[in-house]
């Protein structure tokens, strides 16, 4: 009887455990489609055997669970590779909108920004015909309205870009919200995955964590370090700590320079976070960076062109005989104190084309010699070592450079999360045989790729040399 | 068939170049082995005596140089990605070999007594 109660006993645990492992399989199929949930494979344990007078028998196999099919070195790639795509998607569309804005419209009837290069020949040209015609009104009224259409359009190039940058900022202060929330959940998901299963895979628990830190990492770059029990440490890449298992640090705000700094505590970590990843390494990047360098060149630009201009004038003689002079002088542009804020600060502030002082200094007022040495300024370097056109050319194909280089880096990075999530997927699958292929595929698909690019680098040089040639016979 | 004399209708090297970059981001191993002999026939095209239209491949040339700095960058990408895919299987290998029992849910225990 004994041995057929175990029998009975035998099969109605292998029943239980079919049971369970076909609850796995169930669970499986119903949330294939729940993003972030991770195939379960049963986990079986053998009993042990009875002994039955000096005989052994087996008593088969108890399940005990399941596991997640995850790999957290790769998941932990993958959330690298996705700081970095985030962080150069959003510097990319931010520069995208600055690069536009130095983009000539050709379809616009009014002057933009875009058309700072040809305002710049515009107002040099207009002392030319004035040097041909010093006294001529329209002449002189066309200097000035030359001047005005520059000035709007350097000034509106600032103010956009200062909107921009307020933009950004406020993009970049809305982050902290998301990334305090997450890291709350992260830290909650820490204490139970701990309370619950700290030397194994806590299945959903886990998955739902790996759901919080891959969105934390499109937001904000950060540093992963399992812990005891099944815990985890996060930091931000430059080790400020967000995460300690079941405790979390907020990341808070505040206003410097009138911009939004971010802080753990008392220290302001918002360069740090610049270079770090994430969407908002890309918006501080874009917003300290960035902007910033395209104003100053801008600044540059307006500050040289109105001091050198102002500085001729008030030397020549006007219309009316007049000289200028330290106490009154004669300026065409507001002056500018400093280079920072010259280009949104820059206007017009001759009202009478009449002071416009083509003359020079005890020629009489029918003289040319100064506008002549106004239109000459187009072709000398007054701005930083550069003539005013070559420096706004070199402003503008810089920001291309840029741009390309971003747009470069987000494709490969793109490309590179595209890959990790193909072979996470294969990872995730039913078996090890689609698994071992997927590794295949990748193996290949980089051989040939390198064979590829060696060829084309070799057909790219020939070809560059075989141009040579021809142009030079 | 191609006469003698006639060149081949070659893609443009950037339209080349870029779908290099979109095929290995997707691990399209069958396309880029095809690409990979589209290269070898340009490149046997590009041979001493096969030089025509020189002006126009150094054009070509010039304007792919950009999608040649993407491909480049989306190929040292998947090197990185690739020494972390071999990395994880050692460590698998290592771990079925071991017996952990963590790797992939293999904890899977074979019974010595073969009866169940």
């Amino acid at each position: 009887m004994g041995t057929i109660n175990s029998a009975f006993s035998l099969m109605s645990q292998a029943l239980d455990a079919d049971q369970a492992a076909l609850n796995i399989v169930a669970n499986n199929v119903a949330n294939a489609s729940t993003t972030g949930y991770t195939e379960e494979t049963p986990n079986w344990q053998e009993n042990q055997p009875v002994e039955i007078d000096g005989v052994s028998y087996g008593t088969g196999a108890t399940e005990t669970g399941a596991t997640s099919v995850r790999d957290k070195v790769l998941e932990q790639r993958l959330d690298q590779q996705q700081q970095l795509a985030s962080a150069s998607s959003a510097r990319l569309t931010a520069l995208d909108s600055v690069q536009a804005l130095f983009t000539p419209d050709s379809g616009s009837s009014s002057s933009t920004a875009g058309d700072i290069g040809s305002d710049l020949t515009s107002f040099f040209s207009s002392f030319s015909s004035l040097e041909a015609n010093p006294t001529d009104n329209s002449d002189r009224q066309a200097v000035l309205s030359s001047a005005k259409t520059l000035v709007g359009d350097i000034s509106n190039a600032a103010d956009s870009l200062n909107s921009q940058r307020s933009a950004l900022d406020q993009e970049a202060a809305g982050v902290t919200s998301q990334v305090n929330s997450l890291t709350n959940a992260i830290a909650q998901l820490n204490l139970q995955i701990q309370s619950t299963s700290p030397n194994s895979d806590a299945g959903t628990l886990e998955d739902q964590r790996q759901q919080d830190l891959s969105q934390l990492s499109k937001l904000v770059g950060i540093n992963q370090i399992t812990t005891e029990n099944n815990g985890l440490e996060i930091t931000t890449t430059s080790g400020q700590l967000l995460v300690a298992d079941g405790s979390s640090s907020q990341l808070t705000t505040g206003t410097v320079d009138g911009m939004t700094h971010f802080f753990v505590g008392t220290t302001d970590i918002t360069s740090k976070l610049a270079s770090g990843g994430g969407e908002l390494g890309g918006y501080l990047t874009a917003r300290d960076q960035d902007i910033p360098d395209v104003l100053n060149s801008l600044d540059q630009l307006a500050y040289s062109v109105s001091t050198s201009v102002n500085a001729l004038n008030n030397t020549g003689t006007d219309l009316d005989g007049v000289t200028g002079t330290v106490a009154d002088p004669l300026y065409i542009f507001n002056e500018p104190a400093a280079v920072a804020g010259s280009a949104s600060a820059m206007s017009v502030v001759m009202t009478d084309p009449n002071q416009i002082a083509a003359a020079g200094t005890g020629d009489g007022t029918g003289d040319n010699s100064n506008a002549s040495a106004m239109a000459n300024l187009a072709s000398q370097a007054i701005v930083n070592g550069q003539t005013p056109t070559d420096y706004y050319s070199n402003l503008v194909s810089t920001l291309g450079s840029t741009v390309s280089q971003v747009q470069t880096e987000n494709t490969a990075q793109n490309a590179s999360v595209t890959q990790l999530q193909t072979q996470n997927d294969a990872l995730s699958s039913v078996n090890l045989n689609d698994e071992a292929s997927s590794m295949t595929t990748l193996e290949r698909s980089y051989q040939a790729a390198s064979q590829v690019f060696t060829m084309l680098n070799t057909i790219m040089a020939s070809a560059l040399n075989l141009g040579d040639q021809t142009a030079v016979s | 068939m191609e006469e003698p004399g006639e060149r081949r209708a070659h893609p443009e090297l950037k339209k080349l170049v870029a779908e290099a970059s979109r095929a290995l981001a997707r691990l399209d191993a069958d396309r880029l082995e095809e690409l990979a002999l589209s290269c070898q026939a340009l490149n046997r095209d590009l041979a001493p005596g096969q030089r025509r239209d020189s002006a126009e491949l150094a054009r070509q040339a010039r304007e792919a140089q950009g999608d040649m700095a993407v491909f480049a960058r989306v190929l040292e990408a998947t090197r990185a990605n690739l020494h972390v895919m071999s990395r994880l299987r050692e460590l698998r290998a290592g771990r079925l070999e071991y017996g952990e029992g963590q790797a992939r849910g293999w904890t899977r225990t074979e019974s010595g007594h073969g009866d169940n």
